[in-house]
């Protein structure tokens, strides 16, 4: 067990290396010079640069120093919470991407919660009977859901509830009925999944000889499902639920654009649209260091409810 | 010899007869299928088909309401958005299959490889698409758009960079599976190359489950597509996407509503015919199970 939970942890610490690498030296790969990225940023516009001025800020900035060395003095600064500052704005990386997070975490917490409480009933339901015409009608509803672009649904639900019915604000982040409409567009595709999962799950417990045996000593169904079943067929539901949240968190930026919520994604498209790197850089590594970095916590928490993973793992 | 051609040649006219096709594959798959290539057939046929020219501009006429001479309205600039639509479509539909064909074999050949092997590059590889199926692939995306600028090539590398994993993994789960059978050993007995059984063996045996995923990940990857256009970060100016469309029409959409409704519903009708299609194809290959679309364990992806 210790040696799989090292493993895991080293690969981990691995990748998030990788990544570091990947984020920092890729962008120097481009056709963009930074000290004219960074001139640009703050001075707006295709401005004629004087020569002497990008000059001065390249030696400002350290980038007249080559690449692997830079790479090392961002890391050393990194690892200590201290991931430079915004091109646009002068302002620390690590706050922008803080309050960028904190919203976003509201906001995908939101959707996945209100996704879950209408996916599990209806995965179980599906569950009870698979194959029936109630199982095939909800598969078919996850299916259109799966297809629904949000991009689309959003511009209309914007249309509907806020323009025409007036009862949702259009777009914000001012107040607690802001979250109401894009967690509401945001919840459908993982509420498939979800869905997909429960019942999926649901349908494996209920086939085990446990819930038979209950079955069979008088136990009504709901009681069964409610006693035996439902904590059983949760835990990948759970799994799940935790790797969305991680992977939402950055993954929501056409919500966060289309609602002018301030979240981690509007920062990350504002960063690409303003060629504001070091807000680039510390993002990729925030959201894709989060979603490993739960990815390997689920993975270490799988393992310890159940030790025959890990001699599966061993053997390949 | 001449009488096997003669005796080929009405099963050939079974095979491809509509009862057959209904028969032997499930019906989400018929309908999903029929759908999308009649979609792909008006979008090959779009230079001969298309009423106007999707840029030409009749500022008198602008955001004209559906009608006769524009079956769809037009735009803000009195562009026909039919003629929009036929032509935008081109690049979000080619884009999503280039990418889903590219992702597609590439996913497929390292899979089976990867379960052929085994030891340290299986390893290696499995933990790489785990890795990688965590990773937010809008994410992957901005940080490709930031380097390579905007555009149909970016677009086309942005999927594919994590779009090959599920594939990895579906092929390497059947390969695990063949590698127990008896023919594999005898094959191995045999002195066969690691080479030959991958293409002789295991390919064959994986088509199937890849053709199902190949159509379910096309609907992915054409959200995907419409949603980097609609940020602006797709195909540029004056050339335009069906996800660009809505971006446009989105300024207008009190006035005309069905400027946000009808290019939506293109990429939604689109990708729920090839989900389904996926679904029935998968369907299809288990034979014996109930009929319901529910017989198959529902979409189980990671959140990518």
């Amino acid at each position: 067990m210790a040696r799989f939970i090292v493993r895991r942890v080293i690969f981990l610490v691995a990748t998030l290396f990788a990544v570091s690498v990947l984020a920092f030296v890729v962008p120097y790969l481009g056709e963009t010079d930074p000290a004219r990225q960074i001139l640009r940023a703050r001075l707006g516009g295709e401005l004629a640069l004087d020569p002497a001025t990008v000059e001065a800020v390249r030696r400002q900035f350290g980038l007249d120093q080559p690449v692997p060395v830079q790479y090392l003095r961002w890391l050393e600064a990194a690892v200590s919470g201290d991931f430079g500052s915004s091109y646009t704005n002068r302002q620390p990386v690590i706050g922008i991407i803080a309050r960028g997070l904190g919203v976003s975490f509201v906001l995908a917490l939101s959707a996945l919660l209100l996704a879950t409480i209408i996916a599990v009933p209806l995965g179980i339901l599906a569950a009870l009977k698979p194959g029936g015409r109630r199982d095939s009608s909800i598969i078919l509803l996850t299916q259109g859901l799966v297809a629904l672009p949000e991009y689309w649904l959003a511009p209309l639900g914007m249309l509907v509830f806020a323009l025409w019915l007036g009862w949702l604000p259009a777009a914000g982040w001012s107040s607690p009925v802001s979250v109401i409409l894009p967690a509401g567009v945001l919840a459908l595709r993982p509420l498939a999944y979800l869905l997909g999962v429960t019942r999926a799950s649901m349908i494996t417990v209920l086939e085990s000889p446990y819930i038979t045996a209950a079955r069979s000593r008088g136990l009504s169904q709901l009681l069964t499902l409610r006693r035996h079943g439902l904590k059983n067929a949760m835990v990948p539901v759970m799994t799940l639920f935790s790797i969305w949240l991680a992977g939402t968190l950055g993954g929501s930026v056409v919500i966060e654009v289309i609602f002018a919520i301030p979240g981690l994604g509007r920062v990350m498209y504002d960063a690409v649209t303003n060629g504001d790197m070091p807000v680039l850089q510390a993002g990729i590594i925030a959201t894709v260091g989060l979603a490993i970095v739960v990815n390997t916590l689920t993975d270490i928490g799988y393992a310890l409810l159940n030790p025959a993973i890990v001699v599966g793992d061993s053997n390949g | 010899m001449a009488d096997a051609g003669q005796i080929a040649a009405p099963r050939l006219a079974r095979t491809v007869g509509l009862g057959y096709l209904v028969r032997r594959f499930h019906w989400a798959f018929v309908v999903g299928a029929a759908f999308f290539l009649t979609v792909c057939s008006l979008l090959i046929l779009t230079p001969w088909i298309s009423p106007y020219d999707p840029a030409a501009q009749d500022l008198l006429n602008r955001l004209a309401p559906p009608g006769p001479e524009h079956l769809f309205g037009t735009d803000h600039l009195g562009r026909d958005v039919l003629s929009r639509l036929l032509h935008g479509g081109r690049f979000s539909v080619s884009i999503a299959a280039i990418a889903v064909l590219i992702t597609g074999v590439t996913g497929t050949l390292l899979g089976a490889i990867s379960a052929r092997v085994g030891g340290v590059l299986d390893d290696f590889l499995m933990r790489l698409v785990d890795a990688l199926l965590a990773f937010p692939g809008v994410m992957i995306a901005l940080f490709l758009v930031f380097i390579l600028g905007p555009g149909y090539g970016t677009l086309i590398i942005a999927l594919s960079v994590a779009g090959w994993t599920p594939f990895a993994r579906l092929t390497r789960a059947v390969t695990l599976e063949i590698n127990t059978r008896g023919y594999i050993e005898a094959a191995e007995a045999l002195g066969c190359s690691r080479t030959f059984i991958i293409v002789r063996h295991v390919l064959p045996n994986a088509i199937g489950p890849v053709l199902a995923q190949g159509f379910l990940r096309f609907g992915h990857e054409l959200i995907t597509v419409g949603g980097l256009s609609y940020l602006g970060l797709g195909v540029q100016p004056p050339e335009s996407d069906w996800g660009a469309m809505l971006a446009d029409a989105q300024l207008y959409m009190i006035r005309s509503p069905w400027l946000v409704l009808v290019p939506g519903l293109v990429i939604f009708l689109t990708a729920l015919s090839v989900t389904l299609a996926g679904h029935g194809l998968r369907q299809s290959f288990r034979r014996g199970g109930p009929r319901g679309l529910g017989a198959v364990a529902a979409p189980k992806e990671s959140a990518s």
